[in-house]
């Protein structure tokens, strides 16, 4: 499989409300306008529920816009049916959550290997990506360990990898350092950017810390569900 | 939720392990019933078929037939009847030498016209020819005046033989009711073994005497005071040649008999066979009725189990769905799901409804062992219950699939 290459986005006028049993509409995003050109490493920052995860969400196609468009290197992804976004997220987009996230009944192989065998990865080739990608994040020899035998960063590390599973040219990373300690926090992010800058890809790291948020070349900070600044270092 | 059908069964969990004993015995009900009532019903069916008479002439009411010496001759007139067999069944008490009485259901039979009637798993249980004294009861019926000297002879059942103390030679005595002094005194010539039936009396204590010497102990023979003259139940007609073998020979045969008695009803086993079968498939057809709603009750309990597992793998699913995977592998998972705890379930409560009927078949009341005994396991039938119960597997896991499929994806991962 070739890896998709990263994409440009944008985000036009993009709003997001919940109501979610409340009785008023709760606005998240209010008429966002954001570019994010292809292979960029971009920090979001600010204070909680401002609306960074919401926006994380849209551009990672989990979630759609109230209102406004988003566009993936300018064709609108709003219209797409579920099963085409569906498709968009497996082969294009690569979450790395701060709870990890990784599904507990599977070792860390079979966590890896999964998003390849959706994407229909013959069993030999993911066979052996699944065991070059825990290598590359050091968890050579940990292959038939589930989840709950690892470590927070080990876990965070098989997250990684299997966000790289199928090649994406789009990482998420909603607060990745957000349950480790500092070194684990330390590696992760090394790891991020190396994998970034080897595959090219466009890196998104959510973070309300600003350590952490200084490692990208570019800094968004939100406020109230809008971007209240962007500067992109020289 | 796991990769493949190995690892699943590593992770049931104690809901999923109450569903597959839920949908196990839901299972079992039906294999029971429809095991051990298809087994009843082929047993009668056989033994109709292998009767040794193929027309049986009877009557409503009470000793309905009269003139049954009379009748019996001349349906014997026709061709193709080889016997014709008048048979009276009461309910009289008998006082064995040993003393006290004991009610017993007695036949008077023509024994030279009874011995023929009798099928191929009967006649080894009666002596041959039934040593009666009259072959024909001719003597004592003396043309409808039973003045005749009556031979006073009786056969008894083994049962009551050995419950009695009764053997060859001994006295018995026999009288319509529970008063000894109206009791007449017979010589027992033989005995006779009673063939098990799960359906109707099993007449483990009963006794068979000429027909003349019971019609007049009962009331049926003649005269002013006499219900009916020369009374029976029922006269069991025996045929050969092509009506043996061929129902439409038989039928004509069938008509023959009614002619001559154009009032009482003449059925072949044919039609009673077709009876029998009608009414076993009504009685099968009861039994999945009620299997089906043991079935839907266990389907139920499936589906609730299935969609508690979606609540409970709510974020499992979310996480899912966040890497891109496909809608119909969410699905295929539940599904999946679904179906390993039906068949499971399925293949339990099929070997345990087999364990139950083994156990009644040992265990039971003596009726409930043979019918048990009888039980027919039929492959056909076995793999339509468990067909019946994956497609309803797969309602079940449709609703839980879709309960999983209106998960949001952000609401899951928060």
């Amino acid at each position: 499989m070739n890896r998709p290459a990263a994409p440009a986005i944008e985000l036009a006028r993009v709003s997001r409300t919940y109501r979610a049993g409340r009785p008023e509409a709760v606005p998240a995003l209010r008429e966002v306008d954001w570019t994010i050109p292809a292979g960029e490493f971009v920090s979001v920052e600010g204070p909680s529920g401002c609306g960074k995860t919401t926006l994380l969400n849209l551009i990672g196609l989990l979630d759609a816009p109230t209102s406004g468009e988003i566009r993936w290197d300018g064709v609108p992804v709003g219209s797409r049916t579920d099963r085409e976004r569906a498709r968009l997220r497996l082969e294009g987009v690569g979450f790395v959550f701060q709870r990890f996230y990784l599904l507990p009944t599977l070792t860390a192989r079979e966590n890896v290997e999964l998003p390849m065998r959706a994407a229909r990865v013959p069993r030999g080739e993911r066979t052996r990506r699944a065991a070059d990608l825990l290598a590359e994040v050091g968890l050579r020899g940990k292959e038939a360990t589930f989840p709950h035998q690892l470590s927070g960063g080990e876990e965070q590390r098989v997250a990684v990898a299997r966000a790289l599973a199928n090649r994406p040219g789009l990482l998420l990373a909603d607060e990745p350092t957000g349950e480790l300690d500092t070194t684990n926090a330390g590696a992760i992010l090394a790891l991020l950017e190396r994998v970034r800058a080897d595959r090219d890809a466009t890196l998104v790291l959510v973070t309300h810390n600003p350590e952490v948020a200084r490692r990208a070349r570019r800094h968004v900070t939100m406020q109230d569900g809008r971007i209240s600044s962007d500067v992109r270092e020289a | 939720m796991r990769f493949g059908f190995g690892s699943r069964l590593r992770h049931l969990r104690l809901q999923q392990v109450l569903a597959i004993a839920a949908v196990a015995t839901a299972v079992a009900l039906p294999v029971v019933l429809i095991s051990v009532g298809s087994g009843v019903s082929a047993h009668e069916l056989s033994s109709l078929e292998n009767a040794g008479y193929q027309i049986v002439v009877s009557a409503a009411g009470v000793h309905g037939i009269a003139d049954a010496h009379n009748l019996s001759e001349r349906i014997l007139g026709l061709a193709s009847v080889t016997a014709a067999s008048p048979v009276l069944s009461v309910t009289i008490d008998a006082f064995p030498a040993g003393g006290g009485s004991t009610p017993v259901l007695a036949e008077g039979v023509v024994p030279d016209e009874f011995t023929p009637t009798l099928g191929p798993a009967e006649k080894g249980l009666f002596p041959d020819p039934l040593p009666l004294g009259d072959p024909s009861d001719a003597t004592h019926f003396a043309n409808g005046t039973y003045t005749g000297p009556a031979t006073d002879d009786v056969l008894v059942s083994s049962p009551l033989a050995d419950a009695k103390g009764i053997v060859n030679g001994s006295k018995l005595w026999l009288g319509p009711t529970a008063n000894e002094s109206g009791a007449v005194e017979y010589n027992v010539t033989g005995t006779f073994g009673v063939p098990p039936t799960a359906l109707g009396p099993t007449g483990v204590f009963a006794i068979v005497l000429p027909l003349s010497n019971l019609q007049v102990m009962s009331g049926v023979a003649a005269g002013a005071n006499a219900s009916v003259n020369d009374g029976a139940d029922t006269i069991e007609v025996a045929v050969s040649g092509p009506a043996a073998t061929n129902q439409t020979a038989l039928e004509h045969v069938r008509r023959e008999v009614q002619q001559l008695v154009p009032y009482y009803e003449v059925s072949s086993l044919d039609s009673e066979a077709q009876q029998l079968q009608a009414a076993s498939g009504v009685l099968i057809g009861f039994y999945l009725a009620l299997s089906s709603v043991a079935l839907t009750v266990g389907l139920l309990f499936l589906a609730l189990v299935l969609v508690r597992r979606v609540e409970s793998d709510r974020r499992s699913i979310g996480i899912r769905r966040a890497l891109g995977l496909p809608r119909r592998w969410i699905a295929r998972e539940i599904v999946a799901d679904g179906l390993l705890l039906a068949s499971l379930g399925g293949v339990l409560g099929v070997v345990g409804g087999y364990l139950i009927v083994r156990a009644l078949a040992t265990w039971a009341s003596a009726d409930v062992q043979l019918a048990a005994q009888w039980a027919i396991f039929d492959p056909g039938t076995l793999v339509a219950i468990v067909l019946g119960v994956l497609a309803l597997a797969l309602l079940a896991s449709g609703v839980a699939t879709r309960a999983a499929l209106r998960i949001e994806i952000t609401e899951a991962l928060r």
